[in-house]
């Protein structure tokens, strides 16, 4: 019988290969936070096999399990069978697309960004009390959260990149429309084209993220392949500061949060961590770390679609730095420092931001 | 009052931003008014300055988001933050649910006390305002 839907024909073979172990369920933080077994992959895979034999069909009532994942990759991670898990659920999000059921906040999203720039429909960025130059030897590139959401660690990342003497300039950048892809909706073009465009025009040979998934987004969508094809390099700022002697000092006990987009998506683990132990020797790994971190509960959509599992799943993480007996938890992505910081209670002292504002701090004291 | 559907109690005084303010002894009490609350949907996350905190008049001393959306609370006077509802820390939906009563979000310890007669208050000010606002944001500003 002929394939209905593209997860079908693209992810048969793996669907079926799901042995239910349940390893998965272990590590998804959709579960974890809800404890409900069809939200974890397993759930999603014995969904997609039951669509797979004709027994149900993608509808709306699908929508809560598929459109819930953070897509974080923990599962695929400590898949046995080698599932591919957040890029069946991306398909099977496309394929619910098309056929009209998707969750109203990425549809929300999705018209948004037909005449926004910005996924919060914004009508004006932050300008961090500075021009545009006509051209450098680097863009930085902040993202939609560190433009309009955490823009305390978009100034301090800057002023980092000031004070080390580096030659840059932000664009009037679009959103990268990565997330579209992740939700089911194809790429915007216009945005691709106009963050191309602004970048080659900068004359620039790399651009510094402030944001992991819009790095990975810029280094690996085929839509952004003209950009790489001008020799254009893309690197998130962890990379970037990874070799500078920096020369601060804290006697704080500092911790790291790895982003799933800089972690399990992208393998960069050790760049922040060099960084980091540099500036703090009492630096503490948490109970998870590396690629068996626990993740935030902001990716894939999920912080704005289903809110309270989000802030629930940052919680959770959170705990974790209260066992660690951290001062100080430091993140390389603005989303997790978004929503950790909602999850943040007031009777938990410690100081969550990114490294690069960490630093920024480091050296203001330092002067 | 009750204004096309919304319910804005008359006793209160009401923050350009949609915030109502209502004095109590020495302290003003402030938490989102019934248009704000709806316009938002649920709400996720309230931020809940330390206590002490020095708030100065019509500039920004905390967040409140709802999924995408994020709302800057504006101080309605100047003075400092003298208590929060942390109620709203684990279950912020209660602006949801009662905006005028168990959701409420801030003490405040005026300066002057005199500064809330600036704020708008009164059935007829009220209303002219609010038929504005509801105007402005139906053509979606």
């Amino acid at each position: 019988m002929e394939a209905k839907y593209d997860f079908e024909r693209k992810y048969r073979e793996q669907i079926l290969r799901c042995s239910r172990c349940g390893f998965c369920q272990a590590v998804c933080p959709v579960y974890g936070a809800t404890l409900r077994p069809g939200l974890n992959a397993r759930g999603k895979m014995l969904l997609l096999k039951e669509v797979m034999d004709g027994r149900i069909d993608l509808s709306n009532e699908l929508i809560e399990t598929l459109f819930q994942c953070t897509t974080c990759a923990s599962c695929t991670h400590n898949c046995p069978s080698g599932v591919e898990v957040s890029e069946i659920i991306k398909v099977a999000r496309k394929d619910m697309v098309d056929i009209g059921s998707c969750h109203p906040a990425f549809t929300g999203m999705h018209d948004v960004l037909l005449h926004h720039d910005n996924i919060y429909a914004e009508d004006e960025a932050e300008d961090f009390g500075r021009g545009k130059k006509a051209t450098a030897r680097y863009v930085f590139f902040a993202g939609c959260v560190g433009l309009y959401r955490e823009t305390e660690a978009t100034e301090a990342a800057l002023g980092v990149l000031d004070k080390l003497g580096v030659d840059f300039t932000l664009i009037e950048e679009a959103c990268c429309a990565g997330v579209l892809e992740d939700v089911g909706f194809p790429m915007n073009d216009k945005l691709v084209e106009t963050n191309i465009e602004r970048i080659l025009a900068t004359g620039a040979e790399a651009v510094i993220t402030g944001c992991p998934y819009c790095a990975r987004t810029l280094n690996n969508k085929m839509q952004y392949a003209p950009l790489r094809a001008k020799g254009v390099i893309i690197m998130h700022i962890a990379q970037f500061l990874k070799d500078y002697d920096l020369g601060l000092h804290t006697d704080k006990k500092v911790t790291y949060h790895d982003p799933c987009d800089l972690g399990r998506h992208c393998g960069i683990y050790e760049e922040p961590r060099q960084t980091i132990r540099k500036l703090a020797p009492n630096f503490v790994e948490l109970p998870h770390h590396h690629a068996d971190a626990l993740c935030c509960g902001a990716g894939g959509g999920v912080r704005g679609a289903y809110a309270k599992n989000s802030i629930d799943m940052a919680r959770r993480r959170l705990k974790e730095v209260e066992e660690a007996g951290a001062e100080v938890v430091l993140t390389e992505c603005n989303s997790c420092v978004h929503n950790l910081g909602n999850a943040k209670l007031r009777k938990q002292k410690f100081t969550i931001c990114t490294t690069t504002q960490f630093i920024h701090d480091l050296m203001e004291e330092a002067e | 009052m009750e204004f096309q559907s919304y319910n804005m109690p008359d006793e209160l005084y009401y923050e350009p931003n949609h915030y109502w303010v209502r004095q109590e002894g020495d302290l003003l009490v402030m938490g989102m008014d019934d248009f704000a609350r709806k316009l938002a949907g649920q709400i996720v996350f309230v931020q809940l300055p330390e206590e002490g905190k020095a708030i100065k008049l019509g500039k920004k001393f905390a967040s409140v988001e709802s999924g995408k959306w994020l709302g800057k609370v504006y101080a309605p006077v100047n003075g400092e933050i003298a208590g929060v509802n942390e109620e709203l820390e684990t279950n912020p939906g209660l602006i949801n649910q009662d905006c005028y009563g168990a959701g409420w979000m801030y003490k405040i310890k005026p300066d002057d006390l005199g500064e809330v007669q600036n704020l708008l208050h009164g059935t007829e000010a009220v209303q002219k305002w609010l038929a504005a606002e509801i105007e402005k944001f139906a053509k979606g500003a």
